[in-house]
């Protein structure tokens, strides 16, 4: 006998099958069952209530420390690295510089795309360096697309706008 | 003011309302689908012995936990003796019941397992450790195999 082994029978298999959903319909087996309804809402706050609107209008707004002169978007109440709360608007332009990108051949479902999407962070030109939002990339081969590549928002038409990140549907390339 | 523009009418501010799906079904598994069906269709109580160390597992298991071998079906009374006890005087969303609930550990005679379960026809103050109770089940056309078919333990 290996060291260590001790003298014990196998756990006894249970005979059966694998319980159906017929089994649960017709009540042959003891179950229970529940259906927690659990709901939320999850609020924006000031400072991005406040970018969406302004998407609804066609603009990117961006906020500013007095303090350090940093330029961020998305907006921000305070400003993280100088623990100050912010009170300056800027309206930013809706191009921007590829920070980083990704292309994603699956859904939130891992369904197959039958297009790849282009998922990017864009920096967005006015703010300060490195700082951008995240969103798609259209009207572009996946293959084409570069870090440091010039993109421009395109816009939905502005009565469909509802004041939400997909007012803009794209960045495209800026020719050139 | 942090901002130079505050947004003061609460219905400017943006919020998302979401829900989450969950449904599920909890089965009893083999044992249990056999103390549920005895319970429900004979009113009987079940526990499991190991057919090696004789140690009577409540609620009944199918195999031993302790040395991997096969257990056997017994039937027990149902009677046991309280171990430990809670009173509630609030439901789960902390509003006031009406009648406190009184919340016990029950020690099944005649096997080594305990049930958490109510305690009925008895006022909390005349609750003891000790205590010998029996259960009062539901009428036997009302019994789906849950274990809300045992009403509640009350005083033996």
């Amino acid at each position: 006998m290996a060291v260590g082994k001790k003298d014990i029978s196998c756990p006894p298999y249970v005979k059966g099958r694998e319980i159906e959903l017929e089994d649960l319909k017709e009540k042959k087996v003891t179950y229970v069952e529940d259906h927690p309804d659990i709901r939320y809402s999850f609020t924006a706050g000031q400072a991005i209530s406040k970018f969406l609107k302004g998407l609804k209008e066609g603009k990117i707004l961006g906020v500013k420390c007095n303090k350090c002169g940093r330029v961020m978007v998305p907006p921000r109440e305070f400003c993280e690295l100088c623990f100050k709360p912010i009170n300056e608007w800027v309206e930013l332009k809706d191009t921007g510089v590829v920070e980083t990108f990704s292309i994603s051949y699956i859904d939130p479902d891992a369904r197959p795309l039958e297009e790849p999407e282009i998922v990017a962070v864009i920096a967005i030109d006015g703010a300060s360096p490195h700082m951008g939002i995240l969103h798609k990339l259209g009207e572009v081969d996946p293959e084409k697309v570069y870090i440091g590549m010039r993109v421009k928002a395109v816009w939905k038409p502005e009565e469909e706008r509802e004041g939400a990140i997909t007012d803009i549907k794209y960045w495209k390339p800026i020719e050139g | 003011m942090v901002f130079t523009e505050k947004i003061i009418d609460p219905r400017e501010l943006r919020h998302v309302e979401g829900k989450i799906e969950l449904y599920w079904i909890y089965t009893s598994g083999e044992a249990g689908d056999y103390f549920f069906k005895k319970l429900r269709d004979e009113g009987k109580f079940t526990a499991a012995k190991c057919k090696k160390c004789g140690y009577i597992f409540f609620p009944p298991r199918i195999y031993c936990e302790f040395d991997f071998s096969e257990t056997e079906y017994v039937e027990v009374s149902g009677e046991g003796c309280v171990v430990a006890y809670a009173v509630a005087y609030y439901d789960k969303n902390g509003e006031k019941l009406e009648k406190p609930e009184i919340y016990a550990l029950i020690e099944m005679d005649g096997t080594n397992g305990r049930i958490i379960h109510l305690l009925g026809e008895v006022e909390p103050e005349d609750v003891c450790i000790g205590m010998k109770v029996k259960p009062v089940l539901k009428p036997k056309e009302e019994r789906e195999g849950k274990i809300t078919d045992i009403l509640y333990f009350k005083p033996a």
